[in-house]
Order: C-alpha cells, then sequence, then structure tokens
C-alpha cells in the first residue's frame, strides 16, 4: 500500500507538468494580453506605442516565450508563483484571499449535498416505486434542472421582496465572526449543495438498489438481520463507492468553478479571480489557478482511491 | 416691483436646479456604493478606468475639478488651485496654489508637489508609463517659482487646456515620494482628499474615512465611504433595492431603473444625462468598397438615428442623437443644425433613397455582403449591432456579424483585419479637443481604426484646438464635425449612451454629469438620514 501510494504521488508530477505546458502554450495562443485589455479597453483616444511597450517590458512580455516559460518553471520549483500581471501584488497573496471562501463554501456545499444525497438515495432505494421513492425522485430531478445560480437568483429575489433582507455584501472570515459569515455563505451554500445533492442522490439510488439485489443482502434477510442492520453495515458501505467518487470531484470542481453562483452572491471567491485573470489575460495568475485547481483535483482523486480500498477491502493496490 | 419678482424667480429657479444645495448638509453616516470593476493598481497617472475613480478619488485632490453642481460637467472650478490666469497669447497659464493643505501624512502641499506630479504625467521618466502624456503635447514646461504658484507654459495657445487640467485622474501627489520611487503611487496611497485611506481588501471592498484636517472647512459631510466591488449587475441593483447599498456611480440599464422605482418609490431619486461615451462604427478605409466615400455615406446615410434613439432608449443605455460633441455641452451642434448631416435627416425614407443611389453609383450590387466585428460585450454593443445590421439590410445590404471576445477586441481591430467595426470612446470630460482626437489621420493616432489619412480633417482639428475664442471655435467644430461625418463619412456615430442614475433618496450633495468619471470626489456629499 505503501508503495502504490508513494508511485500515486510520483505519477502527479508529469500530469502537472503536461498541465503546466499546455496552459502556459494556450494562453498565449488566445489574442491579446494583459497590456492591450488593460490600456485599449476603456475608450481613451491616447495610448501610444511607447506606453504599451513600456508597460510589455516591466511584465516579461518583452522575452521569447521559451525565456517566459523557463522563468515560470524555475518560480514554480520554489513554490514562487509570481507577481500578478494585472496587479502586480505576490499571487499568493491574491488567491490567499480568496481561498478562504472558496474552501469554506465548498466543504459547505459538498457537506449540504452529502446530507441530503446519501439519505435520501437510501430512502428512494428502499421504499422503491412507492410515494416516498416518487417524492425523493421529483426532489432530486428538480435540482438536477435548476441551475444553482438560478436558484440562487430566486433566493436572493425571494429574501428582498418577501423578507425585505439581504445577505451580506462583503466576505467575514468565520473567525471573525461566525454569524455574519454564516448568514453570507449559507445561501450560495444552500443553492449549490442541492444541485450536487440531486446527482449524488440518483447515483446513491441506484448503487443502493444493485447492491438490495445482491446475493448477500438476500442471505443477511434471510438470517433475520435487521433492515437498518444490513443498510448500515452491508449494504451502504459497497453502494457508497460511485457517490464518494461523485461528491470528491465535485468539491475539487467547487473550489474553482462557481463562477456565476459567486457573481450572484457576489462572492469574492476563486471562480471570480479566474474569469477576471482570463478577461485581463493575467498569464501568472491564471497559470497559478490552474496549477492549484489541478493539484486539487490530482489530490481528491488520489484520496478517493485510497478510500476505496478502505471501504471495500476487496480492492487491492500493487 | 419687477427686480424683486425676478429677483425670487431667480431664487426659485435656483432651489429647483439644485435642490440638495438649498438643505442644510448634516454630517455623519457611511455611504456605500458599489463599484463594478476594481482598480488594478493605485496610480490614476497610469489607469484609465472609473474602477480606480470610484473608489480611490476620494484620497486625493486634484489641481482644478469641475464644478460639482454643474450638470454639463464643463465649468471648471477651484480646488488646490484656487485661481488661474491666461497670458494674452494664450500660451502661458498661472494658477495660485492654494496655501493650508495637508497631505494625509501632515506635510503640506505646495506648488513643487503640482509641478513633480504633473511632470510625472507629461514627462515621465525613462521606464515609467503615462497614459495621458499624449494629451499634454502642446505643454512645454511646468515650473513651480514660489510654493504658491505653477505656471504651465504651451508651445502654443490652446483653447483647451484648462479643461484638460480638471482631469479627474491627475491626483496631486508628493514630490519626495516621486523623487525617491515614481511608481510608489502604484500600491500606497498618500493624498490630500476629503478622505483618508482605511483598507483595501482585494477583490472585496476599499473604505474610507473622513478626513478631519481637511482644507475645505466644513468638509468633508460623510464620515467615510465603503466602496464595494461587485461585477454581477443584478447584485448591484439587489444591493440598492435592499437598501444596502445607498448608489452606483456608474449607471443602471432603464430595466434597472423601472425596477428601483417601481419597488422603493420615493425612496429612490432618479438623476440621468447624455452619458460622454458612444460606440461607433470604424469603417476601414484600406478595404474595397469602403475606400469610396459614396459607400461610407451610405452606410451613415441608411441609419435611421431618429427612430432608432426612441426604439433603444427603452431597453438599452442609449438615448440621444448625437455629433461628435455630447448634446446639452457648449460644443454641442444644436438639433436643427445637426439634422442637416447625412444620417441625421428626419426623413427616413429620403435618407434611405439616397444611400441606394450613391450604393448604385459606386458600383456596389444589391444584397453587398460584408462583415461587421462587434465587440462581445452585451450592453450597449449587442442592441447597437442589430439595430444597424437591421437597419442595413433596407438599402439593400447584406451583414453578417462576428462577435469578438471583449479582452481580444481591440488587439485584432488595431491590426486592421476588418471592413467595419464597432468602436467605442467615453472621456471624462465634453471637450472638442478631447472628444475629436479619435478622428485624426491615422498616421497621428493610432487608435485611429478607420485607417485614413485626412490633413484637411487634422488641419480644423489643430486650428480648433488653437482657437481661444469659443464662438469661433464652435464654427470651427461645426467643419470638423461635417468632414468626419457627413462630406467624408470616415466614421459613423451610433447614439449618445445615456447615464441613468437611480439612487436612494438619502443620498444629497451629489449631482449626475455627462461623465461617470466625474464628481467622486464625495466631499460634497452628505446622507439625509
Amino acid at each position: 500500500m505503501a508503495f502504490y501510494i508513494f508511485k500515486r504521488l510520483l505519477a502527479m508530477i508529469p500530469t502537472l507538468l503536461g498541465v503546466a505546458v499546455l496552459i502556459f502554450i494556450l494562453l498565449r495562443v488566445v489574442p491579446g494580453d494583459v497590456v492591450e485589455a488593460r490600456f485599449l479597453t476603456q475608450g481613451s483616444q491616447f495610448q501610444s506605442q511607447e506606453l504599451m511597450d513600456i508597460e510589455r517590458k516591466k511584465l516579461g512580455l518583452d522575452q521569447p516565450m521559451w525565456k517566459q516559460f523557463t522563468t515560470w518553471m524555475g518560480g514554480l520549483a520554489r513554490l514562487d508563483f509570481g507577481i500578478s500581471m494585472w496587479t502586480g501584488s505576490p499571487i499568493t497573496e491574491e488567491i490567499k484571499l480568496r481561498f478562504a471562501l472558496s474552501l469554506q463554501l465548498a466543504i459547505m456545499a459538498s457537506t449540504i449535498a452529502t446530507l441530503l444525497a446519501i439519505p435520501l438515495g437510501i430512502l428512494a432505494a428502499v421504499k422503491q416505486d412507492t410515494w416516498v421513492d416518487y417524492a425523493v425522485r421529483v426532489f432530486s430531478i428538480a435540482g438536477l434542472a435548476m441551475p444553482s445560480f438560478w436558484l440562487g437568483i430566486l433566493m436572493i429575489l425571494t429574501m428582498l421582496i418577501v423578507f425585505k433582507w439581504l445577505p451580506p455584501m462583503v466576505f467575514t472570515p468565520l473567525w471573525v465572526n461566525p454569524w455574519e459569515n454564516l448568514a453570507q455563505l449559507i445561501w450560495p451554500a444552500l443553492a449549490v449543495g442541492y444541485r450536487y445533492s440531486a446527482v449524488g442522490t440518483r447515483m446513491m439510488r441506484s448503487a443502493m438498489l444493485e447492491v438490495l439485489r445482491e446475493d448477500y443482502i438476500r442471505t443477511a434477510r434471510a438470517k433475520g438481520l435487521w433492515l437498518k442492520l444490513i443498510l448500515s453495515r452491508h449494504a451502504l458501505k459497497n453502494a457508497i463507492l460511485p457517490v464518494l467518487t461523485i461528491i470528491s470531484l465535485e468539491f475539487a470542481f467547487l473550489l474553482g468553478g462557481l463562477v456565476v453562483t459567486e457573481q450572484v452572491f457576489n462572492l469574492n471567491g476563486l471562480g471570480m479571480l479566474f474569469v477576471e485573470g482570463i478577461a485581463r489575460r493575467d498569464y501568472t495568475l491564471i497559470q497559478a489557478l490552474v496549477m492549484l485547481v489541478a493539484t486539487a483535483f490530482l489530490f481528491v482523486n488520489f484520496l478517493v482511491d485510497i478510500a476505496y480500498a478502505w471501504l471495500d477491502p476487496r480492492i487491492r493496490y500493487r | 416691483m419687477s427686480t424683486l419678482v425676478r429677483a425670487l424667480a431667480v431664487a426659485a429657479g435656483a432651489l429647483l436646479a439644485f435642490p440638495s444645495a438649498a438643505q442644510t448638509p448634516r454630517n455623519g453616516g457611511e455611504l456605500v456604493f458599489p463599484v463594478p470593476s476594481e482598480p488594478p493598481s493605485y496610480d490614476g497617472h497610469r489607469e484609465e478606468t472609473f474602477g480606480l475613480i470610484h473608489p480611490i478619488a476620494p484620497f486625493y485632490n486634484t489641481l482644478l475639478r469641475v464644478d460639482p453642481n454643474d450638470r454639463s460637467g464643463t465649468k471648471p472650478y477651484p480646488s488646490v488651485a484656487e485661481s488661474w490666469t491666461e497670458s494674452q497669447d494664450g500660451k502661458t497659464f498661472t494658477l495660485k496654489i492654494r496655501s493650508g493643505i495637508k497631505f494625509h501624512d501632515g506635510s503640506d502641499l505646495t506648488a513643487r508637489d503640482v509641478k513633480a506630479s504633473y511632470d510625472k504625467i507629461i514627462f515621465p521618466p525613462p521606464g515609467v508609463g503615462s497614459t495621458r502624456k499624449g494629451q499634454y503635447a502642446v505643454v512645454e514646461k511646468v515650473e513651480a517659482p514660489n510654493p504658491t504658484t505653477v505656471v504651465f507654459r504651451l508651445k502654443q495657445s490652446s483653447g483647451s487646456f484648462i479643461a484638460s487640467l480638471l482631469s479627474p485622474y491627475n491626483f496631486i501627489y508628493k514630490a519626495d515620494i516621486l523623487a525617491k520611487e515614481p511608481n510608489w503611487y502604484e500600491k500606497n496611497i498618500m493624498g490630500s482628499g476629503p478622505f483618508t485611506f482605511v483598507e483595501h481588501v482585494k477583490g472585496s471592498h476599499v473604505v474610507g474615512k473622513k478626513n478631519p484636517n481637511y482644507w475645505d472647512k466644513g468638509k468633508p459631510h460623510l464620515d467615510g465611504f465603503r466602496a464595494i466591488f461587485m461585477s454581477s449587475s443584478s447584485a448591484q441593483v439587489a444591493a440598492v433595492r435592499g437598501e444596502r447599498a445607498h448608489i452606483q456611480f456608474r449607471g443602471f440599464t432603464p430595466k434597472d431603473r423601472d425596477t428601483l422605482k417601481g419597488a422603493l418609490g420615493d425612496k429612490i431619486t432618479v438623476q440621468e444625462s447624455a452619458w460622454d461615451c458612444i460606440l461607433l462604427v470604424a469603417i476601414n478605409h484600406e478595404k474595397k468598397p469602403f475606400d469610396d466615400k459614396r459607400v461610407r455615406r451610405a452606410l451613415t446615410l441608411a441609419l435611421d438615428r431618429h427612430t432608432g434613439s426612441k426604439a433603444l432608449s427603452q431597453i438599452a443605455i442609449v438615448k440621444s442623437v448625437a455629433g461628435v460633441q455630447v448634446p446639452g455641452t457648449p460644443f454641442a451642434t444644436p438639433p436643427e443644425e445637426l439634422n442637416k448631416l447625412a444620417g441625421y435627416w428626419t426623413d427616413a425614407e429620403k435618407s434611405r433613397a439616397e444611400a441606394r443611389r450613391l450604393l448604385r453609383e459606386a458600383g456596389v450590387p444589391d444584397g453587398f455582403s460584408f462583415t461587421f466585428k462587434n465587440r462581445g460585450i452585451p450592453m450597449p454593443y449587442e442592441p447597437l449591432g442589430v439595430w444597424m445590421i437591421d437597419q442595413w439590410r433596407q438599402v439593400g445590404l447584406n451583414v453578417k456579424q462576428e462577435v469578438i471576445e471583449a479582452a481580444a477586441y481591440f488587439g485584432v481591430i488595431r491590426k486592421g483585419d476588418f471592413e467595419a467595426a464597432m468602436d467605442f470612446q467615453c472621456g471624462y470630460i465634453v471637450e472638442p479637443d478631447l472628444d475629436m482626437y479619435k478622428f485624426l489621420s491615422s498616421d497621428r493616432n493610432p487608435a485611429n481604426y478607420g485607417r485614413y489619412k485626412d490633413p484637411v480633417l487634422d488641419a480644423l482639428y489643430d486650428k480648433q484646438s488653437g482657437e481661444t475664442n469659443v464662438e469661433k471655435r464652435k464654427q470651427l467644430v461645426r467643419q470638423f464635425e461635417k468632414r468626419v461625418l457627413d462630406d467624408e463619412a470616415h466614421y459613423l456615430m451610433t447614439l449618445q449612451w445615456h447615464r441613468i442614475i437611480p439612487h436612494s433618496s438619502k443620498v444629497k450633495g451629489w449631482t449626475v454629469t455627462p461623465s461617470h468619471y466625474l464628481n467622486n470626489t464625495l466631499d460634497t456629499v452628505w446622507l439625509s438620514e
């Protein structure tokens, strides 16, 4: 097992290298750069080529591509992501500010999704083709059909029109003021969590139905075991594997992918930073964010694989 | 008696014009406003976005400013300079610097700081970029003969020089700091403005608090302000509607205005103005058949701007039919005269018939097809693009729209890879020199994307720029306008943007102007409760 873990960790390096090369090239293939985005988009008529050249030189964009790439890779090896081409601030500082919010939101949304998906999925499977099953299916299909940002807009309008109240507009860390923090983040967490719970619920239901038809469940029932015990001790452990995969991957996605929901709730998270970075052609920032998200995905995948072995002893790794 | 009646009428008129001025300002409170964009740096001399002006301008003073009560946003008003004089030949401007202004670090602001700030803008040291250097090409040198006098010596007379000193970006920085590190102000804030800097949380907000030592006694009225960065327009509207924010200084759409007014009634006050921003159509003179002025004139004649204005102003942030100056401002062409230009006629059918005739004469076949490049920004690029394509279709042109992503757009257009393309101009003050520079020959201005050279037009520009007599200058501006929009039809104007500010009725002491870069020092603003 230890060798397997070591091998998996080692395999992450070429993957990350591939991502680094790909994102570096892709960004430079797209037309426009940060200097154009900064000085040509505001409708001014006084921009000179001299100014553009000074700014490009300042940012190292006058250097050949290979030199820009080696400088960046050298920094990455020292875990130095450089400075944002747009703000001139260290990238770690730019990301750190948003990471706390995005991480907390991802944890809250994943928790809500898990707490809804697992019991509802089990309930629907156990009560298959009864009104309970139909109700759960309606609830989960509605979740699949509604984009989380749309649900978020509905939530905001309801709070505004019915309760004459809006969530706080500025992020307050949990440790500074838990109430303010939750008052802002619980709504997007519910909107996003519900959406992801729907996928999990559907997956949990079908996995559980499959497991409940297995011979060993029939044997357990024939032995007269209590249903709750059969479900928790024998069925759940096997049925939960695909659900675990989905929720874990969604967690990694939530870290940087909640662009529209962040806009709707005015959250200063990584998703917005990503989109702003792309619109501004902030190469260094986008490169760092892509590396961060790629690492998060690889790491979550790795943890899921380890969890598989723990949940299902039949799985062996070499 | 008649004198008394006239005096009362004038007083009543003044009260109606400036209701906030008639009330006693209340001190206290924090003004909260969303800002749709965040500043890349804090250096006004370097940046060009309202995202810098809205949250950062309250920390600074400028040499002169626009009168905060002037709705045309063009009248010079004292700030750091308390008065100014112009020499007989119009080549020397002497400004008297106010005594007693202190920077937030407690040091005195003198003429030396003004000179250092303007030197950085006009004659930046090697390696320091200045976005407004080209705007002050007429300045030969800046002098500070004593602590209360600044002298600008020009290479030739200029009718617009004082207006160029009203730029809200030209923050006065401390000379000693600039001498040590010219880029210091990119990452630091230290001005002499009505508010002092408290914090900037990146991506979230900027907070300022009242400067108790502000030189303009009794101001500011607010205890502080909080500028919250909010890119989503629906979130901005929700913030005002939910009374979590008082005002958004850039502007809302007509639909947003109606939503807010419908939901909040008298709690919302709406101020509107023609906006000093406009979408133009650049026609590439290097591509056939657009090198033929008959074709370009046909393109502008095809647009029924008067009907378009009525329809589009319901759904987009555009309204007035305009020439090269914002309607209602000193140099704007009166409507009856403007309506004589090609594409501005009130008889749309006659105009379209003329467009068809010109196209036939130029040998352009019916159903001629070309591509119109538009920028990937929904408001107002999208509705205007759709409108123009329909207008051109009505004179037998078959136009395909190609939308290019916003950040890449001007890079593509700059290279000349287009036939006709949407262009954009936005100014901080309505002034012929600033607004007409765009149309100069491409060898004088690389931002002329029409890629033409017109020495006659350039000469007209230079002539009006040096003319200090306002009436004579107006005539020259009219000639320039006729040549660029009608005779040569180098560029096509669409419709003037329309600025709509629905704000909390608690906000007083703020007047809308045509520019969203103006009136953001917040020293005159107060909250009624």
